[in-house]
């Protein structure tokens, strides 16, 4: 019962009326950007990072934990309302949501999916809180080799495996790689890639290259669309009813919470690029199910036309994740998502390592933060279980104010920590970047993951080969690295079948309409 | 849930063998391709610096060489990987109707609805003309900024600064627009160099603040 002592403690320094107000604007914030297309809680700490760096660590991570999970609250809600997914990890949602809506059930809806959300981020936080020492065994058997092998996961998860095409994965991998070797060895004290620009010294700051691809980018992406196409005022719903679940709607969505917690939990932990897949996961297992209840002639299948679990299933999973993906960055030092990247950005700003120290080095605010998550589920829930339909008022906001703003927010923070220019002209250069990428649907997250964990990988790499005195089978020894390893080539192997199917099929499908023609 | 591009094979070998049609036909669809090239660039570039690097004596065995002469030919097999790919196919039409939010979100969910559920995202990005106009202001203001910040501060560059994104999005009335921008830039350093102790520049307005 040593947990429920440590957790009693941070609540009393989360309830703390300074900690509540932190916890109080990330939620606000985070539902916010959440509910904006192109804007995710991604973006929102990468460009908090640096306006709050005069603030005690403790409300400043209150603050960006409570960013990330407002984030997977407020995403659902313009999926539902306007079938426009305020991010990735909404689409599922958006497939049964917005039936439901469009049926005159959305404020049905809603509520599952923020109840879902709820459940989600409580339950999942509580398994981190209450398995912490476990995570922390397993991460004090870690060891160079180890830590290379979790690199290499985390950069062949988000680059090669989740990425829709496996070279524009891999391109945007060694993107971050080459932007992360930039500045000082740090091991042998050779300047690399430097061009003898005295700035460039200390390597390109995480801050410039978050802000510059999430914020700057996006920016330049909708620039470059905005006046071309429609203005992108679909309907809203107008929601009618109270918010309320039936006895029976419960008896159908409390199963599919559960389920997906199931997927959410795990895929949490995985550095596979955040909430998506246990989203689609969820959602394809649904689907299944209701097709299987329909043939025993149970129910009638209701996919399609707007299916409950079709909602509480992918909510539940995709706010699952954002726990487990907190355990994963705070026992391993491990980001599992582009947010969990920033944080633990975050984290090296404020002198602090991630892992399984940091529960023995700064266990109160370890806590103080878990403890605030539960907290700030709460008020979550309370933002948006009733007032979802105001949420989505947000898209009134003019658009050019809303980026014009955005773009003072990045250079403002840019310059605010670094208090250079020529940081400033690498904003526009990794700008035009973020936009190309955008441009050409190369995946952004792979960048942030190993410009974050490159010089880790780096130098553990280098570490494990001087232990084994050159030999790389020293970086297989180990059951730890091996089990890795075996995973990493189990889901290559996965995707490439399913890429080689799906493209015969494609083939297929291109020659019978020539015959047809 | 509808992913389901018009397969580019058979439009790409149509549209081959045609000089007539002039290069820039050839290029509709095919500009990706120069990301391929920037890509194989950095792999040069990064391959040249790595080999013409200054290493210290003392560096251990894998010195600081190791891991990047690694990326660097990672660089130039992948740019060349897509530049062939985007030679071969080339990205679709874009599409007449608005390129919306939710497509770009179906996009996004990559490989991952392709595996739930057998539906294939497109190949790339479609082939929609990027407005550079709007970029061009957009850049052009943050420059601006970047030059102005020092001399002139905060308060001034800042509401510049929002005035020309707010304009390049469309903004038509310019007086209430600027009234806008000075009012941002105000409650930024209100809020940031007053509140949360940032150090913003002053500049001309420093005797004033």
């Amino acid at each position: 019962m040593e947990t429920l002592g440590l957790l009693g403690g941070g609540f009393a320094a989360a309830l703390t009326p300074e900690n509540l107000l932190w916890a109080l604007i990330g939620v606000v914030l985070g539902t916010a950007v959440g509910v904006l297309p192109g804007l995710g809680s991604a973006m929102a700490v990468a460009l908090l990072l640096p306006v709050t760096f005069k603030l005690d660590p403790t409300g400043a991570f209150i603050m960006f934990t409570a960013v990330y999970y407002g984030g997977l609250f407020g995403d659902s809600t313009t999926s539902i309302l306007m079938n426009t997914p305020g991010n990735s990890s909404a689409i599922a949602t958006a497939i049964e949501g917005h039936k439901m809506a469009l049926k005159g059930r959305a404020s049905q809806a809603l509520a599952t999916s923020a109840i879902g959300a709820f459940v989600g981020a409580v339950v999942s936080t509580a398994v981190v809180a209450f398995f912490s020492g476990v995570i922390i065994d397993i991460a004090l058997r870690f060891g160079p080799a180890e830590y290379f092998a979790l690199a290499v996961f985390a950069f062949l998860a988000t680059s090669a495996v989740v990425a829709q095409s496996m070279v524009r994965g891999l391109i945007a991998l060694s993107i971050g790689l080459s932007l992360a070797m930039v500045g000082i060895d740090s091991q042998s004290g050779a300047a690399r890639f430097t061009l003898g620009i005295p700035s460039l010294f200390e390597g390109v700051s995480i801050i410039t290259v978050t802000v510059g691809l999430l914020a700057l980018g996006e920016v330049l992406y909708v620039a470059s669309r905005v006046h071309r196409g429609g203005s992108g005022t679909t309907g809203l719903i107008r929601t009618t009813g109270t918010p309320w679940l039936s006895g029976r709607d419960l008896r159908r969505a409390v199963p599919a919470w559960i389920r997906g917690l199931g997927f959410g939990l795990p895929f949490g932990a995985v550095p596979a690029g955040g909430s998506e897949i246990p989203t689609f996961l969820a959602y394809g297992t649904e689907r299944k199910l209701s097709q299987l209840r329909a043939r025993r002639g149970k129910r009638t299948d209701e996919f399609g036309e707007g299916a409950i679990e079709g909602v509480a299933a992918p909510e539940a999973a995709a706010s699952a994740t954002a726990g487990t993906a907190m355990g994963a960055l705070l026992g391993l030092g491990l980001p599992t998502s582009a947010t969990a990247a920033i944080m633990l950005a975050a984290f090296q700003q404020y002198g602090m390592q991630p892992g399984p120290l940091l529960f023995e080095r700064n266990a109160d605010l370890v806590w103080a933060l878990l403890a605030s998550l539960f907290v700030g589920s709460v008020m979550l829930l309370i933002l948006n279980l009733p007032f979802a339909p105001l949420w989505a008022k947000l898209l009134l906001i003019p658009r050019r104010y809303l980026y014009a703003g955005i773009t003072g927010f990045a250079v403002l923070g840019v310059y605010a920590s670094s208090y250079s220019v020529t940081e400033l002209w690498l904003l526009i250069l990794l700008g035009l970047l973020g936009f190309m990428m955008r441009r050409y649907a190369i995946p952004v997250a792979p960048v942030l993951i190993a410009v974050i964990l490159g010089p880790l990988a780096e130098t553990e790499l280098r570490r494990a080969l001087a232990i084994g005195q050159g030999d790389v089978g020293a970086l297989f020894a180990g059951p730890i690295t091996i089990g890795i390893y075996a995973v990493i080539l189990g889901a290559v192997a996965l995707v490439a079948v399913a890429r080689m199917r799906s493209a015969r099929r494609t083939r297929a499908e291109a020659e019978t309409a020539d015959s047809v023609r | 849930m509808s992913l389901s591009s018009t397969p580019a094979e058979s439009r790409g070998t149509d549209a081959g063998p045609r000089p007539a049609r002039s290069a820039r036909h050839w290029w509709r669809g095919r500009s990706e391709v120069f990301v391929g090239l920037l890509t194989v660039g950095i792999g040069l570039f990064l391959g040249e610096q790595t080999l013409t690097m200054h290493v210290p004596d003392n560096s251990a065995s894998p010195g600081p060489q190791f891991f990047p002469s690694v990326v660097a030919v990672l660089m130039v097999v992948l740019g060349t990987a897509l530049a062939l790919q985007v030679i071969r196919r080339p990205a679709p039409e874009p599409e007449s109707g608005p390129a919306d939010s939710e497509h770009r979100a179906h996009d996004q969910a990559g490989s991952v609805g392709e595996l739930v559920d057998g539906e294939r995202p497109p190949s790339g990005a479609p082939a929609a003309h990027s407005d550079w106009r709007t970029i061009g202001i957009v850049v052009g203001s943050v420059a601006l900024f970047a030059l102005l910040l020092q001399p002139v501060g905060w308060l001034l560059s800042g509401a510049l600064l929002f005035f020309g994104v707010a304009w390049a999005f469309g903004g038509k009335r310019p007086v209430f627009e600027a009234g806008v921008a000075l009012v941002y830039s105000s409650v930024v350093q209100l809020a940031f160099v007053a509140g949360l102790g940032l150090k913003l520049p002053a500049g001309i307005l420093g005797g004033v603040l």
